[in-house]
């Protein structure tokens, strides 16, 4: 019975674990959750997961939620993942814990909070909050900073010294591309000071290719539907008549 | 070289690493790093964790923090901590990650903003904010009734229906634990109607005695 994979292409994690399967070879059935339209309230996902978040799993009768449980899972399971991605090696393995925890509780909420609270909020039935952007926008700063000194500190490819991606560059990555969704003047602003985040962020794209922009395609049509209306809400920029 | 392990009893992820070192006889030195007091940010600390944050440990020359990555690695280093703290199985241990996982983006939020904004953050140096306890105290019981209904299903004594208690188990329950520094009426209120919740807090107690009431005397 092949793995199920529940999710929404517009969700940061859901990604994550698209494009671990994808690269891997992991044979999936992906069942669209549009979280826009509220599919993860209906009873038949609330079988599969009674507090309705995407990405969720189903292998055989197991059932699993939260991405990083599931990449951990994933690797570990599944023989064809190549060992990088999750190493048997326990220091190796408990740094990757410490970056995806922090990830939890920094880079998350501050990237995933300044862009609900800039642009996401009215597809998601709420309102853009200024105050909470303004908030999220220092926790997303500081990440960023934290990110560009210690987990990418000295030379190499990857998160923690590393010259292979595990699942932690992955989940991070397709979390930082969220911020796509952004006007491009707002996200060049955020980013610029992040020279090795940029490198980071491109050598990942690479290592995962094509399926990472694949897995991407949907927010990227986002983008360019955000971009296309903030164009036409600028002033002086109205069509001829 | 001995375990060392930095901390703040103060600090509900530090008091879970050291009980899980002291119930499974792992040896360690406790170097005391007093938040109250800035400690985490002197020169000497920042040696050993750039962060700035508690707990952290240094095995040899191996330095880790994190508090659930530091459980998971200590479980799966130190041949004396028995299986149920970090089960050998791939799909219990997938579900103690999950529940790890939630508790950093549910109950943590909801547990420790609330006490920070009620009681807490003029001893840190900062200052109460009333609407950010109020956003902190939805989250809060919102957490209490998911682990009440969801991940307490059931008749077990602990988390994800084990009859055995788990790094989840002690990491989720020291958290709770923090809300002890509030008004008692108001705890009180905040938790009459988890009764498994309260259950399950009392039976991660007995489990880990006496070291759990010892190393909560700080708190």
């Amino acid at each position: 019975m092949k793995l199920k994979v529940y999710a929404d292409r517009m969700s940061q994690p859901s990604r994550a674990v698209i494009i671990f399967c994808k690269v891997n070879g992991i044979e999936f059935d992906e069942v669209l959750i549009i979280l826009a339209k509220r599919q993860q309230f209906s009873p038949e996902f609330k079988e599969i997961n009674p507090l309705g978040k995407v990405p969720s799993i189903v292998d055989g009768r197991f059932k699993l939620f939260e991405s990083h449980t599931i990449l951990i899972y994933l690797a570990s399971a599944f023989p064809s993942v190549a060992d990088h991605w999750y190493p048997n090696d326990l220091s190796k393995r408990a740094k990757i814990h410490s970056v995806l925890d922090w990830h939890h509780t920094n880079l998350r909420p501050g990237a995933a909070g300044y862009v609900m609270n800039t642009v996401l909020a009215p597809f998601l039935g709420r309102s853009l909050d200024s105050k909470a952007a303004a908030e999220a926008e220092k926790i997303l700063t500081k990440s960023l900073s934290t990110l560009e000194t210690f987990w990418l500190k000295g030379n190499a490819k990857f998160l923690l010294g590393s010259n292979q991606p595990s699942i932690a560059d992955l989940s991070l990555v397709c979390e930082l591309m969220q911020l796509q969704v952004l006007d491009e003047k707002d996200r060049l602003r955020l980013f610029s000071p992040y020279k090795k985040v940029e490198e980071w962020i491109e050598n990942t794209r690479k290592a995962t290719q094509p399926h990472f922009d694949v897995v991407h395609k949907t927010l990227y049509g986002a983008k360019d539907k955000f971009d296309k209306q903030r164009k036409m809400s600028k002033p002086g920029l109205q069509s001829k008549m």
